[in-house]
């Protein structure tokens, strides 16, 4: 899946793989990946500023910590982050409902008889 | 980004991205040590599996991004770090400057100095409402409203409006002490002024050059 598909959805991604615990740059980016089976070409680069935007927009907030005696900038979700991954997910499942049940034919024809 | 046969391709696109960069000397360092660490990583990553080390640094740089692609959206976050800095700084000083012309008007009513200190107010009470409004909207209210592209521009060019404003309230206040009786008071907000237009000028010059930077052809 191209970088650009996944412009729009990268803050809920972000969001989602930090929900377990926290976690530095790079091992959030090999999260992202992992999850979606590496089919997501995520540009590296577009995640730092990211992390920094949603940091800002306090549903976010980093700190540095050793990670493998190497200090580390590590983010976490804050209680604004939680609400806000839970309405990303509620809007993403309602999307690809109604998306859905417009492209599924099986469904479609169902309907129709 | 010139990749030179002994060159680092790490330490070369670190060296553009850092030099395409303005901003606040603290958040950049931080933003480029975080990016060192991620193209680090990412080496690592394949190294411990026996990938050459320049074959995993381009590989790393390549999935990176290209420098001139990706500096955009890092200016923006340093751009908008400034802003903020901008605005705090205009924030605290610009109510010390409609103070000091508050006090010495109140001291002296029928100073000749009177009607210029009353504009000099208007500009500053606009400065503090655009800093405290650029503080809220790029914080709280980024999760509601996109920042506003010329926001920066609008903070840059009142700070350096109320930076001028402060500048000239100097001179008025020194003017003012050197023909008043009533001398320490003028001298002391003489003085604040001057102190106030120094933090709030340097910080409305940093701000104008990010805002430049952000409008730069490379970094829409």
């Amino acid at each position: 899946m191209k970088a650009d598909a996944v412009r729009g959805h990268l803050d809920a991604m972000l969001l989602a793989v930090l929900e377990p615990g926290p976690l530095h740059g790079y091992a959030i980016i090999t999260a992202v990946q992992q999850r979606s089976g590496g089919a997501l070409e995520l540009r590296t680069g577009t995640v730092y500023p990211a992390l920094n935007r949603l940091e800002r927009s306090g549903l976010l907030r980093s700190r540095w910590q050793p990670v493998s005696d190497r200090p580390r900038r590590c983010y976490e979700l804050t209680e604004a982050g939680r609400r806000g991954l839970a309405d990303a997910r509620s809007t993403w499942q309602e999307f690809t409902a109604t998306i859905g049940a417009v492209l599924d034919l099986t469904a479609t024809a169902r309907r129709a008889t | 980004m010139s990749a030179g046969p002994h060159v680092d391709p790490v330490e070369d696109y670190l060296a553009t991205l850092t030099a395409s960069l303005h901003g606040p000397v603290r958040a950049k360092a931080a933003m480029m040590r975080e990016v060192r660490d991620g193209l680090v990583d990412a080496v690592e990553a394949q190294t411990c599996f026996g990938v050459p080390y320049a074959q995993a640094a381009h590989r790393a740089v390549r999935d990176f991004g290209p420098a001139d692609e990706i500096a955009p959206s890092f200016q923006r976050e340093l751009t908008i770090a400034q802003t903020r800095r901008t605005a705090r700084a205009a924030a605290v000083t610009v109510p010390v400057l409609a103070l000091c012309l508050f006090l010495v008007r109140a001291g002296d009513p029928e100073w000749r100095l009177g009607a210029l200190a009353a504009h000099l107010t208007v500009v500053a009470t606009a400065a503090g409402l655009l800093a405290v409004t650029a503080l809220v909207v790029t914080g709280p209210l980024t999760r509601l409203l996109p920042t506003p592209h010329r926001l920066p521009s609008a903070v840059a060019w009142t700070a350096t409006a109320a930076a001028v404003g402060m500048a000239v309230a100097a001179v008025a206040l020194g003017v003012t002490s050197a023909l008043s009786a009533d001398w320490p008071l003028t001298a002391c907000a003489g003085v604040l002024a001057i102190a106030a237009h120094g933090v709030v000028a340097a910080s409305a010059r940093d701000c104008r050059e990010c805002a430049r930077a952000g409008r730069s052809p490379r970094a829409r």
